[in-house]
C-alpha cells in the first residue's frame, strides 16, 4: 500500500516517515486543548499554517483536514 | 664526505629533508640556509631546494600523500574488497599523473644521500606522507632516517628542529596512521561501491553515491535532525510583556512565570497588573568574575571564525593553514588547550608588539611580573594550542588571513589577562500579588577583555538606583502569544562540534567529510537542509546495514586507532575487526540490491530533477519553473511545470552556452528567480530572465561593454 501523502510505502496510512509526524499531531492535541480549549479540527487549521510546524506534519494536518479523518 | 658517480667524478654527498608541501619546503630551507639564499632548482616540474649549513641540504616537498591504499588486483565494480596494498598515487587515482615525477626526483635525490631527515608536519598524516617516501621512494630508509619535530617554522625553531632531531621515525604515530586509512579505505570504498552500484544495476545510469565510516553517522546526525523539524508542531505559550518607569526613564520588565501555558490565565495577569503601582520587594546584586578564554584549539578557532567572520570551519582550517606556512601562527591542526612556557611567551609578545595594533597591549602584558596563561583541559601530545609566533607578515595578507591572524593573537594575549569582574542587578517588583524582575548589568573591570575587545558581545543595562520599598509604575502590560519552536538546524559550525562531541573523525578530516555531504548533494544550505537523496541513502543503509551507521561503533574504532598511537592496540586486531564489522553488513546489502537500487535510483532522478527547479512560476502561481530542454529544438529553456498538465505555457529564454544552475537567491531588483551562467571566457553572471526587470537594459549595457573590452584584448 502507498502512503495517502507521498508516493513511498505505507505501514498503513502514510509511510514511515509522515507516520512520525502524524504521531506528533496526535500527541500535540491534548497540549492545544488544555491552552486554547479548541476542537480537533480547529487544532488541525491552527497547525496547518502555524509556521513552525515541520513541512511532513503540515503535509499531514492538511491531508486530515481534506479527508476528516482522525 | 664524497662519491664517485657513474663518470667517475666526486659528488658531494647531501642531507635529504623530506618535508608535505613547496611552501614548507621553501621555508624550512630559507630557515637552515646559512645565509637564508637557498638555491631554487626545479626538475620536471618539481621544485626543491639546496641549502647550505654545515653541509649539503637537499630539501624537497611532496605534494601531500604520494602513496594510498587500492585494492590488490581486480576491477572497480564488485565489493565486497578486503585486499589492499600501498601504491603509488597515479597508480590508485585518476588524475594525479603529476604524482609520478614527484616520485621520481625523490627517488633520485635519495641515491646520494646519506643522510634521511622527515619534516613533514609532526601529525598522523604528516609521519605517514614522511614515512611512506622513506620507505617506497628512497627505498627503505625508513628505518634510518631521523624526524624533525617543530609547532612554528619560524627560523629559530627549525633550526633547533634540525640541530637536536628525534633520532627516529615516530612509528607508534605511523603504524595509526596507516591504519586509519585503511579502515577508511575498506569502509569507503566498499560501502561506497555497494550504493553506486546498487543505482547503477537498476538504472543502468552512473551516480557516483559514496558513504563511509564516519561520513554515514554525520549525515545520520542531520537526518534526525531534520526529522525532528519536518515533523514538528509547535505548542502555544505566553509570555508577559511590561514596561516600568522610573526618572521619566522606561525599562522593561519580565514576568516571574516564563511561560505561561494557558491564554485564560496569561489574560488574567494582564488585566489584574494593568496600570497598578508596584513595589520594590527586594534588589539583588551580585558581583562576579569572569576567566580569561582558553588558548584556541582548532576546533574552538573554527567554531569562532564561523561567529564571527561565517568562515565554514573548512575555510577556516585553510586558512589557518596558510597563516601557520607563513610563520604567523603555530601547527593549527591541534586540540591542544595548553601553552608550555617554551614557546617563550615574551619574546612572542615582543614581537607583536612592533604592530601598531598590538603595540599598547603587548606592551601592557609585558609589564606583568609573571605571565601565566589560563589553560583548558585538552591536550595533543604533538602540539601546543594555537598561537601567534610574533612574527610580522612578510607580505600583505588578503583579508580573511589577516581577520583570522588577529582573532589568534587577540586570543593568545586575552589568556594571558585578568579576570573580567561583572556585576549583575535583579530588582524584584511586587504588583498585588505579580512578580516582576528588573534586570541590569554593567562590566566594572574590563580584564581580559580589554585584550579581546572586538570578540566581545556584552551590552550593558545600568540602571538608576532604587531601593527597598520604593513604588514603581507600571507603564505597560502585554500578553505576548508564542509558539515552541523545532530544534535549530546544524550548520557546518555546529555539526563540527557534535562530530567532536560524539568522538567521530579527527581534527584534520571533520570539516572536509562536511564538505564531502555538500558535493554528493546529501544537503544544501549554510544552515545544513538534507535532500531526499541524504535521507534515501540513510534509509537504504540504516535498513540493510545498520552497523555501519552507529556512531558509537566508529567512536570505538577511533578509540582503538588511539591506542594503536600509544602502543597499547595492534593494527591486525583493528583492521580484522573492521571486516569482521563490514562482511555481513555488506551481504545483507548484496542480497536486498535490486531494492536499494531502485529506491537510490528514484532518489537521484528527484535529486537531478530538483536540481533544476529554478522557483515558483509568477503567471500561474502553482507550477515551478525549471530548466528544460525542447525535444524538437534541441534547445535550453526556462518553462513551467504546469505546461505538462496544459495549465500553463510561461517559459523563457537561456543562453545554450556554458552551463546553467538556479542558484535559489533573489533579483535584488524584481525579486525573480536567479540563474547561475558560467561560459568559458567568459566572467560567470547571474541572470535575472525577468523580461521586465528594471534592470535589465543597465545589465544589458554592461555585458556589451565587458564583450567589447574582451573582443579588444
Amino acid at each position: 500500500m502507498k502512503c495517502k501523502i507521498c508516493d513511498k510505502e505505507a505501514i498503513e496510512t502514510y509511510c514511515k516517515l509522515h507516520e512520525k509526524a502524524y504521531e506528533k499531531i496526535v500527541e500535540r492535541y491534548n497540549e492545544w486543548k488544555k491552552a486554547l480549549d479548541i476542537s480537533w479540527k480547529e487544532y488541525l487549521n491552527e497547525a496547518a499554517k502555524n509556521p513552525y510546524t515541520g513541512s511532513w506534519a503540515k503535509e499531514v494536518a492538511e491531508q486530515l483536514i481534506k479527508s476528516g479523518d482522525r | 664526505m664524497r662519491a664517485l658517480s657513474e663518470e667517475g667524478a666526486s659528488v658531494e654527498k647531501h642531507t635529504l629533508i623530506v618535508t608535505e608541501k613547496p611552501d614548507a619546503a621553501k621555508r624550512i630551507a630559507k630557515a637552515l640556509d646559512s645565509q637564508g639564499k637557498p638555491e631554487k632548482i626545479e626538475d620536471d616540474g618539481v621544485p626543491y631546494y639546496i641549502a647550505r649549513r654545515d653541509r649539503k641540504i637537499v630539501v624537497v616537498p611532496a605534494l601531500g600523500h604520494l602513496y594510498t591504499v587500492m585494492h590488490e588486483r581486480g576491477k572497480r565494480n564488485y565489493y565486497p574488497v578486503f585486499n589492499f596494498k600501498w601504491a603509488p598515487r597515479h597508480v590508485a587515482e585518476r588524475g594525479a599523473k603529476e604524482i609520478r615525477q614527484w616520485i621520481k626526483s625523490f627517488s633520485e635525490l635519495a641515491t646520494n644521500a646519506e643522510r634521511f631527515v622527515d619534516a613533514c608536519d609532526y601529525d598522523l598524516e604528516g609521519s605517514l606522507i614522511g614515512y611512506s617516501i622513506l620507505k617506497y621512494a628512497c627505498e627503505g630508509k625508513e628505518n634510518i632516517a631521523e624526524r624533525m619535530k617543530y609547532s612554528t617554522l619560524t627560523k629559530a625553531e627549525l633550526e633547533k628542529a634540525y640541530d637536536d632531531p628525534l633520532p627516529h621515525l615516530d612509528l607508534a604515530l605511523i603504524e595509526a596512521g596507516k591504519t586509519r586509512h585503511e579502515v577508511d579505505w575498506l569502509y569507503g570504498v566498499n560501502l561506497s561501491r555497494a550504493l553506486t552500484l546498487a543505482a547503477k544495476r537498476w538504472s543502468g545510469k552512473y551516480a557516483t553515491l559514496s558513504t563511509g565510516r564516519v561520513q554515514g553517522p554525520t549525515l545520520k546526525f542531520l537526518v534526525s535532525r531534520e526529522s525532528a523539524i519536518r515533523c514538528y508542531v509547535p505548542t502555544p505559550y505566553w509570555n508577559i510583556k511590561a514596561e516600568v518607569e522610573i526618572n521619566g526613564s522606561a525599562y522593561e520588565v519580565e514576568y516571574e512565570n516564563e511561560e505561561i501555558g494557558r491564554r485564560a490565565e496569561a489574560e488574567a495577569v494582564v488585566e489584574a497588573c494593568k496600570g497598578r503601582i508596584g513595589r520594590v520587594k527586594k534588589v539583588d546584586e551580585r558581583e562576579y568574575r569572569q576567566n580569561p578564554p582558553t588558548p584556541f584549539d582548532l576546533s574552538a578557532l573554527q567554531t569562532q571564525a564561523y561567529r564571527f567572520f561565517g568562515y565554514t570551519p573548512r575555510r577556516t582550517s585553510g586558512i589557518a593553514e596558510r597563516l601557520y606556512l607563513q610563520a604567523l601562527i603555530s601547527y593549527p591542526r591541534t586540540s591542544s588547550q595548553k601553552l608550555p612556557p617554551a614557546i617563550n611567551y615574551k619574546a612572542i609578545l615582543k614581537g607583536l608588539k612592533r604592530e601598531r595594533a598590538y603595540q599598547r597591549l603587548a606592551s601592557e602584558l609585558l609589564e606583568k611580573k609573571e605571565l601565566t596563561p589560563r589553560e583548558g583541559e585538552k591536550t595533543d601530545s604533538a602540539h601546543p594550542a594555537i598561537y601567534p609566533t610574533g612574527n610580522l607578515p612578510e607580505e600583505k595578507l588578503s583579508d580573511p588571513e589577516r581577520k583570522l591572524w588577529d582573532l589568534v593573537v587577540r586570543r593568545f594575549m586575552a589568556v594571558f589577562g585578568e579576570k573580567a569582574i561583572k556585576q549583575s542587578v535583579r530588582v524584584y517588583i511586587d504588583v498585588d500579588g505579580h512578580g516582576f524582575y528588573l534586570r541590569g548589568r554593567q562590566i566594572i573591570e574590563e580584564g581580559w577583555m580589554r585584550f579581546y575587545g572586538p570578540y566581545i558581545r556584552t551590552e550593558e543595562v545600568l540602571l538608576p538606583p532604587i531601593e527597598e520599598g520604593d513604588s514603581i509604575k507600571l507603564k505597560r502590560v502585554i500578553r505576548e502569544d508564542k509558539f515552541t519552536s523545532p530544534p535549530p538546524r546544524y550548520n557546518p559550525s555546529s555539526l563540527l562540534k557534535k562530530m567532536e562531541k560524539a568522538g567521530i573523525g579527527t581534527k584534520a578530516t571533520r570539516a572536509d567529510i562536511i564538505q564531502t555531504l555538500y558535493n554528493r548533494g546529501y544537503v544544501t544550505d549554510e544552515r545544513i537542509v538534507v535532500t531526499d537523496l541524504g535521507f534515501d541513502v540513510i534509509d537504504a543503509l540504516q535498513n540493510y546495514a545498520p552497523g555501519v551507521m552507529s556512531a558509537k561503533f566508529t567512536h570505538d574504532l577511533e578509540e582503538k586507532m588511539e591506542r594503536i598511537q600509544s602502543n597499547n592496540e595492534k593494527r591486525e586486531n583493528v583492521l580484522l575487526e573492521a571486516v569482521d564489522q563490514l562482511k555481513p553488513q555488506l551481504e545483507s546489502f548484496k542480497e536486498k540490491e535490486r531494492t536499494i537500487g531502485e529506491q537510490l535510483s528514484k532518489a537521484i532522478k528527484r535529486a537531478r530533477l530538483q536540481e533544476r527547479i529554478v522557483g515558483n512560476c509568477p503567471t500561474c502561481g502553482t507550477g515551478k519553473l525549471m530548466i528544460l530542454f525542447s525535444r524538437k529544438t534541441r534547445k535550453r529553456f526556462i518553462g513551467c511545470t504546469n505546461y505538462f498538465r496544459g495549465l500553463c505555457e510561461t517559459s523563457f529564454p537561456l543562453p545554450q552556452r556554458g552551463s546553467a544552475k538556479p542558484v535559489r537567491k533573489e533579483c535584488k531588483a524584481c525579486g525573480w528567480p536567479l540563474v547561475f551562467i558560467h561560459m568559458r571566457g567568459r566572467r560567470p553572471w547571474m541572470l535575472c530572465f525577468n523580461p521586465d526587470c528594471p534592470r535589465r537594459e543597465e545589465r544589458r549595457r554592461r555585458n556589451e561593454m565587458q564583450d567589447l573590452r574582451q573582443r579588444s584584448d
